[in-house]
């Protein structure tokens, strides 16, 4: 009896394995076959979707992109054996833009948030920032410590939709804040005085201050919060984020993602390239 | 029958005491502005900063070439002339389709305004990038068309459409474009035919016209001259609101531009000279169009 109902057993599990096994393998080709690793190798160009963020990514007097990003972007491509291809995006409809697939992946410096985590999947960080500030001599130019800058009658300008608006209201919670497309029109607004102080990732509000030492002034040189950057990509795609996190765990250690951090962020070599006076 | 005779011949212009203040005034004004913006404005005019963003040395080839904000410009004048080119033709089927005396395509025709008008163009713009041309432009495989297209292909996307690795990018925008653009013409359209007088109508349908012919011998010859002012007006708006598909990142003037400004930091040399190129594509647009407006109305016998 019990011997009948072992091989009855036996024979069950046998034929669940048989018929389980090549399903689970199934699935599992489907999905690296349908992994944007494959789609790029096949198509042999790797698509990025950025915008201009100075110094992550910007034109330089010919027109083409230069940067942070760009090195990175191309050293992945160059590793994959494809090229290239930027894709310029509005900040605005980065996200969307990459779920309706124009483009493979975001390497914009965008940092790691829980919200956007929800809607896109992030690799590990490859470059730590952090948030900075700059204000105008005239209208904070007498205040004695970062608490009076807490306040209603303070407006604080942050480029719409990145986490520097976050951090900015975390650090100031009381403070009015002025959200604009983009960076240049938050710094004009503070050098015009209309607002007390910008508030962008790093080292931009150091190179603003440098730029106008006449007008704009540094608080505090310390970062106001700090930040990590990441690539996004689509969910459900369990080989890119495995492949992106380890070249970017591999050019860690190997010192290459901090010798071009360096290079875009704490020197000057590329201003040249940028605009001549 | 008469027109009414043009308010001011185009030969004399005289100058009165009043045109004199108000010229004065404006001119005033506008050293005022400029005064402020000198002295208020916190600003260091750097020009030169641009001017390399509209055309540079390429030391390699030994020629002058167009840089980004000249590239955009292009860009914006091709997305104008093919927008208007398709605005056009969707409005006048979509115009016609609305003056139908079947169902079926003067519905259609109702739908499609309807759905059209009545969404602000950002929105519209949005809805379409991001959940219609990206079910459409992969279908019709465009992108492998372009990569394997021939080098006169290319050459002819060039000219045409500008860089074609860009050609999937900027049809996108140009039907966003056309398509907003033509619901507003097919109401023109629409307007216009209906202002034909009946008797014409009844005229034709006497003489045995069948309704094609009665549509192109008689109503559309007319209604054309009728709807060339409503039409400018409309070409104009296409323009202006081509800088809007810079939000879907069709790298036109507008988007062009902000990069420059994000890059160089010079945002008022840039959007002043962003204007300046916005006015002169209009300008010349309504001076086409006067033109066009006169030489149908001496030619056509009204």
């Amino acid at each position: 009896m019990t011997d009948i109902r072992r091989i009855l057993l036996m024979a069950l599990a046998l034929m669940f394995a048989f018929t389980a096994a090549p399903r689970a393998q199934d699935i599992r080709q489907q999905l690296s076959s349908s992994s944007v690793i494959e789609e790029i190798k096949k198509r042999g160009v790797l698509r990025v979707g950025l915008s201009t963020f100075v110094p992550w990514s910007m034109r330089d007097t010919k027109g083409e992109l230069i940067g942070f990003e760009i090195d990175v972007a191309n050293k992945v491509a160059a590793d994959m054996g494809v090229k290239t291809e930027f894709v310029p995006t509005a900040w605005d409809g980065i996200i969307p833009a990459l779920l309706a697939g124009k483009f493979d992946v975001i390497i914009s410096g965008m940092s790691i948030t829980p919200q956007r985590n929800l809607t896109v999947n992030f690799t590990i960080p490859y470059a730590h920032s952090g948030q900075q500030m700059t204000a105008n001599k005239k209208l904070a130019g007498n205040f004695k410590s970062l608490d009076e800058f807490n306040d209603p009658k303070v407006t604080i300008t942050c480029r719409r939709g990145t986490s520097t608006c976050v951090a900015a209201q975390k650090v100031f919670p009381k403070v009015t804040l002025r959200q604009f497309d983009d960076e240049a029109q938050c710094l004009q607004e503070v050098l015009n005085g209309n607002a007390f102080a910008v508030i962008t990732s790093a080292p931009k509000p150091k190179m603003w201050t440098l730029d106008n030492p006449d007008v704009l002034f540094m608080p505090t040189e310390e970062n106001l919060t700090k930040s990590d950057e990441a690539f996004a990509v689509r969910k459900g795609d369990p080989d890119a984020i495995n492949f992106f996190d380890n070249w970017i765990l591999f050019n860690t250690s190997n010192g290459w993602l901090a010798e071009r951090h360096d290079y875009w962020f704490k020197g000057n070599a590329w201003k040249e390239q940028v605009a001549k006076q | 029958m008469p027109t009414a005779a043009p308010p001011a011949s185009r030969s004399t212009l005289r100058f009165s005491w009043i045109d004199v203040l108000v010229l004065a005034a404006v001119a005033g004004f506008a050293a005022i502005v400029a005064y402020r913006i000198n002295d208020v404005l916190n600003y260091h005019w750097r020009w030169s900063r641009i001017a390399v963003y509209l055309v540079r040395w390429d030391a390699d080839r030994g020629v002058w070439v167009a840089n980004l904000l000249l590239r955009g410009f292009f860009t914006t004048l091709r997305l104008a002339i093919w927008g208007i080119v398709w605005a056009a033709a969707l409005g006048l089927v979509m115009g016609i389709f609305r003056t139908s005396r079947s169902l079926a395509p003067r519905f259609a025709a109702f739908l499609y305004v309807g759905l059209v008008r009545n969404t602000p163009p950002l929105v519209f713009i949005f809805i379409f990038y991001f959940f219609i041309s990206s079910q459409l432009v992969p279908l019709l495989e465009l992108e492998s068309l372009v990569a394997k297209a021939s080098p006169t292909t290319l050459a002819a996307i060039d000219f045409l459409c500008g860089d074609p690795k860009l050609f999937v990018n900027f049809l996108t925008g140009l039907m966003c474009l056309a398509l907003f653009e033509g619901a507003y013409v097919t109401e023109i359209v629409r307007a216009g035919i209906q202002s034909i007088e009946r008797g014409q109508w009844e005229a034709g349908g006497a003489l045995g016209l069948s309704r094609g012919q009665l549509l192109r011998l008689i109503l559309l010859p007319q209604a054309f001259r009728r709807i060339l002012p409503p039409l400018a007006g409309q070409f104009i708006s296409l323009i202006k609101t081509s800088s809007i598909v810079s939000l879907i990142s069709i790298q036109e003037l507008t988007f062009s531009a902000s990069e420059v400004a994000v890059t160089t930091g010079a945002v008022f040399e840039v959007w002043l000279t962003v204007a300046a190129m916005y006015l002169a594509i209009c300008y010349a647009c309504s001076v086409a169009f006067a033109r066009l407006e006169r030489r149908f109305s001496s030619a056509g016998g009204n």
